[in-house]
Protein backbone atom coordinates (compact mmCIF):
# COMPACT_ATOMS: atom_id res chain seq x y z
CA UNK A 1 0.00 0.00 0.00
CA UNK A 2 1.29 3.68 -1.00
CA UNK A 3 0.56 6.57 1.37
CA UNK A 4 0.45 9.92 -0.58
CA UNK A 5 1.00 12.91 1.54
CA UNK A 6 -2.09 15.16 2.01
CA UNK A 7 -2.60 17.33 -1.73
CA UNK A 8 1.02 16.02 -2.99
CA UNK A 9 1.46 15.96 -6.12
CA UNK A 10 5.11 16.49 -6.94
CA UNK A 11 8.35 15.13 -4.94
CA UNK A 12 8.55 17.67 -1.53
CA UNK A 13 12.23 18.06 0.09
CA UNK A 14 12.32 17.67 3.86
CA UNK A 15 14.93 19.22 6.11
CA UNK A 16 14.36 17.65 9.94
CA UNK A 17 16.23 18.75 13.01
CA UNK A 18 17.30 15.63 15.21
CA UNK A 19 16.54 14.97 19.19
CA UNK A 20 18.77 12.82 20.76
CA UNK A 21 21.33 11.18 17.78
CA UNK A 22 24.90 12.13 16.11
CA UNK A 23 23.33 13.74 13.11
CA UNK A 24 21.73 17.02 13.66
CA UNK A 25 19.46 16.96 10.71
CA UNK A 26 18.10 14.22 8.27
CA UNK A 27 17.35 15.78 4.60
CA UNK A 28 14.87 13.63 2.43
CA UNK A 29 12.54 13.44 -0.28
CA UNK A 30 8.69 12.18 -0.38
CA UNK A 31 8.05 11.61 -4.14
CA UNK A 32 4.55 10.37 -4.71
CA UNK A 33 4.51 8.31 -1.04
CA UNK A 34 8.05 7.26 -1.57
CA UNK A 35 11.27 8.03 0.37
CA UNK A 36 14.13 9.46 -2.01
CA UNK A 37 17.29 11.02 -1.06
CA UNK A 38 17.93 10.29 2.37
CA UNK A 39 21.22 11.78 3.94
CA UNK A 40 21.56 11.80 8.06
CA UNK A 41 23.44 15.40 7.91
CA UNK A 42 26.48 16.40 10.17
CA UNK A 43 27.86 13.41 11.88
CA UNK A 44 26.54 9.79 13.23
CA UNK A 45 28.46 6.51 11.35
CA UNK A 46 28.38 7.80 7.70
CA UNK A 47 28.62 3.70 6.16
CA UNK A 48 25.27 3.16 8.15
CA UNK A 49 23.99 6.31 7.82
CA UNK A 50 24.29 5.44 3.76
CA UNK A 51 23.02 1.83 4.19
CA UNK A 52 19.82 2.64 5.91
CA UNK A 53 19.38 5.57 2.91
CA UNK A 54 20.35 2.87 0.01
CA UNK A 55 17.82 -0.03 1.43
CA UNK A 56 15.21 2.82 1.60
CA UNK A 57 15.57 4.72 -1.46
CA UNK A 58 12.55 4.63 -3.04
CA UNK A 59 10.21 2.66 -0.72
CA UNK A 60 6.31 3.32 0.05
CA UNK A 61 6.27 5.65 3.34
CA UNK A 62 4.21 2.92 5.36
CA UNK A 63 6.92 0.25 4.43
CA UNK A 64 9.53 2.11 5.58
CA UNK A 65 7.90 3.53 8.63
CA UNK A 66 7.48 0.01 9.47
CA UNK A 67 11.66 -0.86 9.55
CA UNK A 68 12.43 2.28 11.74
CA UNK A 69 10.02 2.94 14.46
CA UNK A 70 11.19 1.98 17.99
CA UNK A 71 15.11 1.51 17.45
CA UNK A 72 16.93 2.20 20.58
CA UNK A 73 20.96 3.48 19.82
CA UNK A 74 21.23 6.13 22.47
CA UNK A 75 18.92 8.64 24.32
CA UNK A 76 15.77 6.12 23.81
CA UNK A 77 16.37 7.08 20.43
CA UNK A 78 18.44 6.29 17.09
CA UNK A 79 18.96 7.77 13.68
CA UNK A 80 16.18 5.29 12.03
CA UNK A 81 14.00 6.55 15.04
CA UNK A 82 14.41 10.17 13.95
CA UNK A 83 13.92 9.20 10.35
CA UNK A 84 10.61 7.72 11.32
CA UNK A 85 9.48 10.83 13.78
CA UNK A 86 10.65 13.29 10.24
CA UNK A 87 8.52 10.94 7.76
CA UNK A 88 5.73 10.95 10.52
CA UNK A 89 5.66 14.97 11.03
CA UNK A 90 6.14 15.45 7.02
CA UNK A 91 2.98 13.23 6.82
CA UNK A 92 0.74 14.68 9.12
CA UNK A 93 1.60 18.58 8.21
CA UNK A 94 3.72 19.27 11.62
CA UNK A 95 6.71 19.70 9.31
CA UNK A 96 7.05 21.46 6.26
CA UNK A 97 8.49 21.06 3.41
CA UNK A 98 11.98 23.10 3.56
CA UNK A 99 12.76 26.33 1.28
CA UNK A 100 14.21 25.92 -1.72
CA UNK A 101 17.73 26.99 -0.86
CA UNK A 102 19.18 27.85 3.14
CA UNK A 103 19.27 31.59 4.45
CA UNK A 104 20.90 32.57 7.61
CA UNK A 105 20.83 35.91 9.07
CA UNK A 106 23.56 37.37 11.06
CA UNK A 107 21.31 38.78 13.93
CA UNK A 108 23.90 41.40 15.43
CA UNK A 109 23.57 44.68 14.22
CA UNK A 110 26.66 45.67 12.41
CA UNK A 111 29.14 48.25 12.10
CA UNK A 112 32.21 46.90 10.04
CA UNK A 113 32.10 43.92 7.85
CA UNK A 114 34.97 42.86 6.52
CA UNK A 115 33.93 40.62 3.43
CA UNK A 116 36.36 37.54 2.00
CA UNK A 117 35.97 35.47 -0.92
CA UNK A 118 37.37 32.67 -3.53
CA UNK A 119 39.51 31.79 -0.80
CA UNK A 120 39.73 28.05 -2.65
CA UNK A 121 40.95 26.17 -0.12
CA UNK A 122 43.79 28.02 1.27
CA UNK A 123 44.07 28.62 4.94
CA UNK A 124 46.60 30.80 5.35
CA UNK A 125 45.30 33.19 3.16
CA UNK A 126 42.35 33.32 5.15
CA UNK A 127 44.47 33.71 8.25
CA UNK A 128 46.49 36.65 7.35
CA UNK A 129 43.08 38.00 6.11
CA UNK A 130 41.56 37.38 8.91
CA UNK A 131 44.37 38.76 11.07
CA UNK A 132 44.45 42.04 8.92
CA UNK A 133 40.53 42.46 9.11
CA UNK A 134 40.95 42.20 13.37
CA UNK A 135 43.51 44.81 13.43
CA UNK A 136 41.49 47.22 10.95
CA UNK A 137 38.76 47.35 13.30
CA UNK A 138 36.15 44.89 11.71
CA UNK A 139 33.56 43.50 14.09
CA UNK A 140 32.68 40.60 11.69
CA UNK A 141 33.86 38.54 8.94
CA UNK A 142 31.84 37.18 6.36
CA UNK A 143 33.41 34.45 4.15
CA UNK A 144 31.64 34.27 0.74
CA UNK A 145 32.55 30.78 -1.68
CA UNK A 146 34.00 29.32 -2.77
CA UNK A 147 35.46 28.34 0.26
CA UNK A 148 36.77 24.97 -1.24
CA UNK A 149 39.40 24.80 -4.45
CA UNK A 150 41.48 22.58 -6.51
CA UNK A 151 43.49 22.54 -3.27
CA UNK A 152 44.89 19.73 -0.60
CA UNK A 153 43.82 22.14 2.00
CA UNK A 154 40.60 21.92 1.80
CA UNK A 155 40.17 20.15 5.36
CA UNK A 156 42.52 22.91 6.95
CA UNK A 157 40.59 25.44 5.10
CA UNK A 158 37.33 24.25 6.78
CA UNK A 159 38.59 24.32 9.93
CA UNK A 160 39.99 27.65 9.85
CA UNK A 161 36.53 28.80 9.11
CA UNK A 162 35.06 26.72 12.23
CA UNK A 163 38.29 27.68 14.59
CA UNK A 164 37.77 31.69 14.13
CA UNK A 165 33.81 31.11 13.96
CA UNK A 166 33.86 32.73 10.59
CA UNK A 167 30.30 33.56 9.07
CA UNK A 168 30.99 31.45 5.49
CA UNK A 169 28.51 31.08 2.71
CA UNK A 170 28.35 28.35 0.42
CA UNK A 171 29.88 28.67 -3.10
CA UNK A 172 28.73 26.65 -6.49
CA UNK A 173 32.03 24.44 -6.10
CA UNK A 174 31.04 24.07 -2.16
CA UNK A 175 27.64 23.08 -3.05
CA UNK A 176 28.98 20.70 -5.65
CA UNK A 177 31.29 19.20 -3.12
CA UNK A 178 28.19 18.83 -0.26
CA UNK A 179 26.75 16.79 -3.32
CA UNK A 180 29.71 14.77 -4.01
CA UNK A 181 29.53 16.17 -7.54
CA UNK A 182 32.96 17.55 -7.45
CA UNK A 183 35.09 17.81 -10.64
CA UNK A 184 37.11 15.09 -10.93
CA UNK A 185 40.20 17.10 -10.54
CA UNK A 186 39.84 17.87 -7.08
CA UNK A 187 40.76 16.03 -4.39
CA UNK A 188 38.45 14.47 -2.00
CA UNK A 189 36.59 15.18 0.87
CA UNK A 190 35.09 13.11 3.84
CA UNK A 191 31.62 13.19 4.78
CA UNK A 192 31.73 14.85 7.32
CA UNK A 193 33.29 18.21 5.67
CA UNK A 194 30.95 17.35 2.79
CA UNK A 195 27.87 17.49 5.33
CA UNK A 196 29.19 20.66 6.99
CA UNK A 197 29.35 22.07 3.07
CA UNK A 198 26.28 21.25 2.76
CA UNK A 199 24.54 22.61 5.81
CA UNK A 200 25.97 26.52 5.19
CA UNK A 201 23.78 29.06 4.01
CA UNK A 202 23.46 30.06 0.58
CA UNK A 203 22.10 33.48 1.38
CA UNK A 204 23.28 35.20 4.47
CA UNK A 205 21.28 38.29 5.68
CA UNK A 206 22.37 40.45 8.14
CA UNK A 207 21.89 44.62 9.44
CA UNK A 208 24.55 47.08 9.31
CA UNK A 209 23.41 49.99 11.40
CA UNK A 210 19.50 50.47 9.60
CA UNK A 211 20.65 49.32 6.42
CA UNK A 212 19.65 45.44 5.69
CA UNK A 213 21.98 43.55 3.40
CA UNK A 214 22.33 39.99 1.85
CA UNK A 215 25.03 38.30 0.31
CA UNK A 216 24.81 35.06 -2.13
CA UNK A 217 27.30 33.42 -4.17
CA UNK A 218 25.78 33.58 -7.56
CA UNK A 219 23.33 32.04 -10.46
CA UNK A 220 24.03 27.85 -8.82
CA UNK A 221 20.99 28.82 -6.43
CA UNK A 222 18.41 29.47 -9.04
CA UNK A 223 19.55 26.08 -10.53
CA UNK A 224 18.71 24.58 -6.78
CA UNK A 225 15.82 21.55 -6.99
CA UNK A 226 12.52 23.63 -6.48
CA UNK A 227 13.97 26.94 -6.09
CA UNK A 228 11.01 29.22 -6.23
CA UNK A 229 11.21 32.75 -7.65
CA UNK A 230 8.93 34.18 -5.00
CA UNK A 231 10.99 33.18 -1.91
CA UNK A 232 12.59 35.90 -0.11
CA UNK A 233 15.72 36.87 -1.65
CA UNK A 234 14.99 35.14 -4.59
CA UNK A 235 14.09 38.84 -6.46
CA UNK A 236 16.93 40.54 -5.61
CA UNK A 237 19.03 37.28 -7.17
CA UNK A 238 17.06 37.38 -9.84
CA UNK A 239 17.55 40.98 -10.89
CA UNK A 240 21.55 40.42 -10.06
CA UNK A 241 22.13 36.93 -11.85
CA UNK A 242 19.36 37.16 -14.76
CA UNK A 243 18.67 40.98 -15.46
CA UNK A 244 22.07 42.49 -15.04
CA UNK A 245 24.62 39.21 -15.80
CA UNK A 246 25.93 40.76 -12.32
CA UNK A 247 25.79 44.19 -13.24
CA UNK A 248 27.45 43.79 -16.01
CA UNK A 249 25.13 45.20 -18.55
CA UNK A 250 24.32 48.37 -17.84
CA UNK A 251 21.84 48.34 -20.60
CA UNK A 252 19.08 47.11 -18.23
CA UNK A 253 19.34 49.14 -15.35
CA UNK A 254 16.84 51.31 -16.30
CA UNK A 255 14.64 47.81 -16.03
CA UNK A 256 16.43 47.00 -12.31
CA UNK A 257 15.54 51.07 -11.38
CA UNK A 258 11.60 49.52 -11.90
CA UNK A 259 12.15 46.51 -9.78
CA UNK A 260 13.66 47.98 -6.78
CA UNK A 261 10.98 48.99 -5.11
CA UNK A 262 10.62 45.37 -4.45
CA UNK A 263 13.76 44.63 -2.97
CA UNK A 264 13.61 43.75 0.90
CA UNK A 265 17.05 44.86 1.09
CA UNK A 266 19.40 47.78 1.12
CA UNK A 267 22.95 46.12 0.04
CA UNK A 268 23.13 42.98 -2.13
CA UNK A 269 26.79 41.12 -2.16
CA UNK A 270 27.94 38.27 -4.73
CA UNK A 271 30.55 36.34 -5.67
CA UNK A 272 31.09 34.53 -9.00
CA UNK A 273 32.48 37.23 -11.30
CA UNK A 274 35.59 37.19 -8.91
CA UNK A 275 35.73 41.09 -9.74
CA UNK A 276 35.84 43.90 -7.50
CA UNK A 277 32.80 46.18 -7.95
CA UNK A 278 30.26 48.76 -6.17
CA UNK A 279 26.99 50.09 -7.96
CA UNK A 280 24.69 52.45 -6.01
CA UNK A 281 21.24 51.95 -7.54
CA UNK A 282 18.10 53.98 -6.66
CA UNK A 283 19.08 53.79 -3.07
CA UNK A 284 20.10 50.17 -3.21
CA UNK A 285 23.91 49.11 -3.02
CA UNK A 286 25.53 46.14 -5.19
CA UNK A 287 28.92 44.79 -4.43
CA UNK A 288 30.51 42.77 -6.21
CA UNK A 289 33.17 40.27 -4.49
CA UNK A 290 36.78 39.52 -6.41
CA UNK A 291 38.94 36.93 -5.24
CA UNK A 292 40.85 36.72 -1.73
CA UNK A 293 44.31 36.21 -3.78
CA UNK A 294 45.19 38.22 -7.69
CA UNK A 295 47.97 39.14 -8.98
CA UNK A 296 48.03 42.38 -6.92
CA UNK A 297 48.22 39.99 -3.91
CA UNK A 298 45.53 39.44 -0.95
CA UNK A 299 42.57 41.78 -0.48
CA UNK A 300 39.23 41.99 1.53
CA UNK A 301 36.31 44.50 1.24
CA UNK A 302 35.45 46.51 3.83
CA UNK A 303 31.86 47.32 4.42
CA UNK A 304 30.78 50.26 6.69
CA UNK A 305 27.66 52.81 6.97
CA UNK A 306 28.76 56.08 7.78
CA UNK A 307 26.32 58.84 7.60
CA UNK A 308 23.37 56.53 6.08
CA UNK A 309 25.72 56.07 3.19
CA UNK A 310 27.14 53.26 2.40
CA UNK A 311 30.93 52.91 2.67
CA UNK A 312 32.61 50.35 0.40
CA UNK A 313 36.39 50.17 0.14
CA UNK A 314 38.54 47.35 -1.41
CA UNK A 315 41.38 46.60 1.10
CA UNK A 316 44.80 45.46 0.54
CA UNK A 317 46.36 43.26 3.03
CA UNK A 318 49.91 42.31 1.52
CA UNK B 1 0.31 47.33 -18.60
CA UNK B 2 -1.74 43.90 -19.18
CA UNK B 3 -4.74 45.83 -17.77
CA UNK B 4 -4.25 48.39 -20.95
CA UNK B 5 -4.57 45.32 -23.12
CA UNK B 6 -7.41 43.53 -21.38
CA UNK B 7 -9.74 46.41 -22.70
CA UNK B 8 -9.00 46.52 -25.59
CA UNK B 9 -12.17 46.50 -27.82
CA UNK B 10 -13.76 42.71 -28.45
CA UNK B 11 -12.86 42.52 -32.30
CA UNK B 12 -8.93 43.16 -31.27
CA UNK B 13 -9.37 41.08 -28.43
CA UNK B 14 -10.14 38.27 -30.99
CA UNK B 15 -7.02 38.65 -33.71
CA UNK B 16 -4.50 38.97 -30.27
CA UNK B 17 -2.90 36.50 -28.37
CA UNK B 18 -1.35 38.17 -25.02
CA UNK B 19 1.12 37.09 -22.48
CA UNK B 20 2.20 38.34 -19.64
CA UNK B 21 5.38 38.27 -18.00
CA UNK B 22 6.49 38.17 -14.29
CA UNK B 23 9.88 40.33 -14.74
CA UNK B 24 10.30 38.65 -10.76
CA UNK B 25 10.59 35.40 -12.29
CA UNK B 26 13.68 33.45 -14.12
CA UNK B 27 11.15 33.35 -17.01
CA UNK B 28 10.45 36.78 -17.29
CA UNK B 29 14.08 38.05 -17.12
CA UNK B 30 14.53 35.28 -19.62
CA UNK B 31 11.79 36.82 -21.74
CA UNK B 32 13.02 40.35 -21.63
CA UNK B 33 16.20 39.80 -22.47
CA UNK B 34 15.05 37.83 -25.48
CA UNK B 35 13.32 41.01 -26.90
CA UNK B 36 16.06 42.61 -25.85
CA UNK B 37 14.31 45.32 -23.54
CA UNK B 38 16.15 47.62 -21.23
CA UNK B 39 13.14 48.93 -19.36
CA UNK B 40 9.43 48.75 -17.95
CA UNK B 41 7.18 47.90 -18.97
CA UNK B 42 7.95 46.63 -22.25
CA UNK B 43 5.44 45.38 -25.02
CA UNK B 44 6.11 43.51 -27.72
CA UNK B 45 3.99 42.44 -31.03
CA UNK B 46 4.70 39.46 -32.65
CA UNK B 47 7.97 39.02 -30.98
CA UNK B 48 9.02 42.77 -32.01
CA UNK B 49 9.94 44.80 -29.12
CA UNK B 50 7.56 47.93 -29.72
CA UNK B 51 7.28 50.07 -26.61
CA UNK B 52 9.40 50.82 -24.12
CA UNK B 53 8.73 52.37 -21.16
CA UNK B 54 5.32 53.79 -21.52
CA UNK B 55 1.83 52.40 -21.71
CA UNK B 56 0.48 53.72 -25.39
CA UNK B 57 -2.89 54.88 -26.08
CA UNK B 58 -5.73 52.52 -26.58
CA UNK B 59 -5.94 54.34 -30.04
CA UNK B 60 -2.10 53.68 -31.12
CA UNK B 61 -1.75 50.76 -29.46
CA UNK B 62 -5.16 49.19 -31.77
CA UNK B 63 -3.46 50.72 -35.21
CA UNK B 64 -0.23 49.86 -34.82
CA UNK B 65 -2.38 45.81 -34.46
CA UNK B 66 -4.13 46.25 -37.02
CA UNK B 67 -1.50 47.32 -38.96
CA UNK B 68 0.54 44.30 -37.88
CA UNK B 69 -2.82 41.89 -38.61
CA UNK B 70 -3.21 43.25 -42.14
CA UNK B 71 0.56 42.98 -43.30
CA UNK B 72 0.10 39.26 -42.17
CA UNK B 73 -2.59 38.48 -43.96
CA UNK B 74 -1.61 40.30 -46.51
CA UNK B 75 1.25 38.34 -46.90
CA UNK B 76 -0.04 34.78 -46.37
Amino acid sequence: MVIYMPGETKPKRFIYPTRGVCPPEIHFNVNNGRLEEIRFVGGGCPGNAQLVARLLDGKPVAEALECLVGIDCRNGTSCPDQLAAAVTAAQNGRLTPAESFRVQADVSDRCRIGLVSEIAGNPAVLEKLIKHMQDSGMEACYCLGNLTGDSAQNKDLIQTIRKHKILAIQGANDWRYAQGQEKMSLPPLEQKERDWLLRLPQVLSFQIRRKKGMVFYGDYIQGLPDYSDFEPFALEMNMVCGLTSFMQDETVLPALEAMIPQFHVDIIIFGQQNTWGHWHIAGKDFISLGPARDTNGLSWGRLEVADEKIRFKIMRAE
Amino acid sequence: MAESVKVLPQDIQEIIEVHEWDMRTREGVQRFRELKAKSLPSVALDGDLVYESLIPMQEELIAEIHRRYKEKNQNE
